[in-house]
């Protein structure tokens, strides 16, 4: 990291439910590594992967439109998500925007009826790219006063994270979408150690596993599965979805499949929280996991 | 298990798949598939998809409009994007199947009470109605959305997990969180759903 950086954070829906912990943990964390965070002024839904059945294709793109509206007031400072599904939305809308005149067009008509403009000069950043390349593992690494010595980590990437925009040059070209490296390089700054853990990319179901657990358990099951069998002490991963359904759905995989899975599901960033030494609570939200840590929560500050 | 499928020797009839290249967004690459099959094989869950990507995009080519747009396929598809970033061709593969199932929903291939269309609507009130996705309420409407039987079933099956999710914090109690400029975001939505009509 060479200086602090400002950057306009778009929290999304998850930030108010099923993953608060992720967007705490972050804001914990971030400034800590140079980082502020500003929030988009009264931000709505991305409209994840299925706003387009619902609403159509141009007002699922018009949500992201005003959202990206309401950043560029601003400024032209980048805006940055934690979530998956919001990185999606928000950075490929903005692609489609720029690349394709007669969409920003149709999107500006729109939001022409609340008096809003974009014009699609943003840049729209997840927070695991600025980690990579504008802060860098070393600074975190640096950062570190409370090495979690001994944690077993099972980096779980997901899909959306790093699927379709990791390798692409608009995406921030941080790394691979297939065998991506930068989760464990987290894991391993936060002096924990990374178990190898083949399913890092695997998709755990994303909205399918929400709607129909009983079409995607398998999938949630082979990954937990082989964390198990690697021998981790918790599942890391960037995404809120990821985190909730591999969390929430363990009981009934239990049911389904006869096993006997209690692994707990955490965000990077609250590794890093309690790496740097910040509150186990308030900083790394960790009593918001459903399935608890007792040796993450006794390696956390508390105050 | 026989499946329908394009027939040899048949000459296809190119008008449905003129109309996905016009009318589908990312339709307009389909013709770079060259049928290799890493879709398919890529595909986390396409062993529950009655055609795999790569067999829908021959049917498609074949004119098998009702085959193609009552299958399951576009609504087992997770968005993983595994398939995007590993077709050879540049093919937009989920972007195609998001907008099929779209549009199978629109013209009513997606009968009665559907779980994906349900959710997916289920989705859109709360995103529209609060600027807002509304975890707890877009999981009860489309539990009731699909009859009350079930959704009282689906409802008790999810006690668990809901009151875990209040106990930690990550349900709230109360009115939904709300955008503020709602009105505003309602005219947005409206005239952009106008544009698009126009199409
Ligand atoms: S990977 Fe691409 S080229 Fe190959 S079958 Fe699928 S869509 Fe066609
Ligand atoms: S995006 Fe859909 S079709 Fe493509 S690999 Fe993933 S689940 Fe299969």
């Amino acid at each position: 990291m060479t200086e602090k950086k400002t950057m306009t954070y778009y929290p999304g829906c998850s930030s108010q439910g099923s993953g608060k912990h992720l967007d705490e943990s972050l804001r914990a964390v971030m400034p800590e590594v140079g980082i502020e965070m500003e929030d988009i002024e009264d931000w709505n839904c991305c409209g994840a992967s299925i706003g387009h059945i619902g609403g159509g294709q141009l007002p699922n793109l018009a949500l992201t439109g005003r959202n990206l509206a309401q950043a560029r007031k601003r400024g032209t400072q980048d805006v940055i998500t934690g979530c998956a599904a919001c990185y999606l939305n928000t950075h490929g809308g903005n692609e489609k925007i720029k690349a394709d005149v007669k969409k920003k067009a149709e999107v500006n008509e729109a939001l022409a009826e609340a008096g809003m403009s974009y014009d699609g000069d943003l840049k729209v950043r997840h927070a695991c790219e600025v980690l990579v390349n504008d802060v860098g593992v070393e600074a975190i690494e640096k950062r570190v006063t409370n090495p979690l010595k001994g944690l077993k980590v099972a980096g779980y990437v997901g899909c959306q994270t790093v699927r379709p925009f990791a390798g692409t040059e608009a995406g921030g070209d941080y790394d691979a979408y297939d065998d991506p490296t930068f989760l464990d390089d987290f894991t391993k700054a936060c002096g924990a150690e990374a178990v190898p853990f083949k399913h890092k990319t695997s998709c755990c179901g994303g909205s399918v596993a929400v709607m129909s657990p009983d079409r995607t358990l398998h999938l949630m099951k082979a990954i937990v599965e082989e964390a198990a069998k690697q021998g981790a002490d918790v599942i890391s991963t960037p995404c809120p979805l990821c985190q909730t359904n591999v969390e929430m759905y363990q009981p009934l995989i239990n049911e389904k499949f006869g096993t006997d899975y209690h692994i707990p599901v955490v965000f990077y960033s609250q590794l890093m929280a309690v790496a740097f030494g910040m509150d186990g609570e308030k900083d790394a939200a960790l009593q918001r996991n459903t399935i608890r840590s007792e040796k993450l929560e006794g390696m956390a500050k508390k105050k | 298990m026989t499946t329908p499928a394009p027939a040899a020797g048949k000459t296809y009839d190119l008008s449905f798949a003129r109309w996905v290249r016009d009318n589908i967004n990312g339709g307009d690459k389909l013709n770079l598939c060259m049928q290799c099959g890493a879709c398919s094989g890529s595909c986390p869950i396409g062993v529950q998809m009655d055609y795999g990507p790569r067999k829908l995009f021959m049917m498609i080519r074949a004119g098998m409009k009702e085959e193609v747009l009552s299958a399951n396929t576009q609504w087992n598809c997770t968005s993983c994007y595994r398939c995007v970033v590993r077709c050879p061709r540049g093919v937009p593969v989920t972007y195609i199947l998001q907008d099929l199932a779209a549009k199978s929903a629109e013209f009513g291939y997606a009968k009665g009470p559907h779980e994906n269309k349900n959710f997916a609507q289920s989705f859109w009130w709360s995103a529209a109605t609060f600027g807002r996705t509304d975890e707890r309420l877009v999981t009860m409407r489309y539990f009731f959305s699909l009859g009350l039987g079930e959704g009282f079933k689906r409802a008790m099956a999810n006690l668990k997990v809901a009151l875990g999710m209040v106990k930690t914090g990550r349900m709230h109690i109360g009115l939904p969180h709300m955008t503020k400029g709602r009105k505003g975001l309602k005219a947005i939505l409206a005239k952009a759903r106008e544009i698009e009509a126009r199409h």
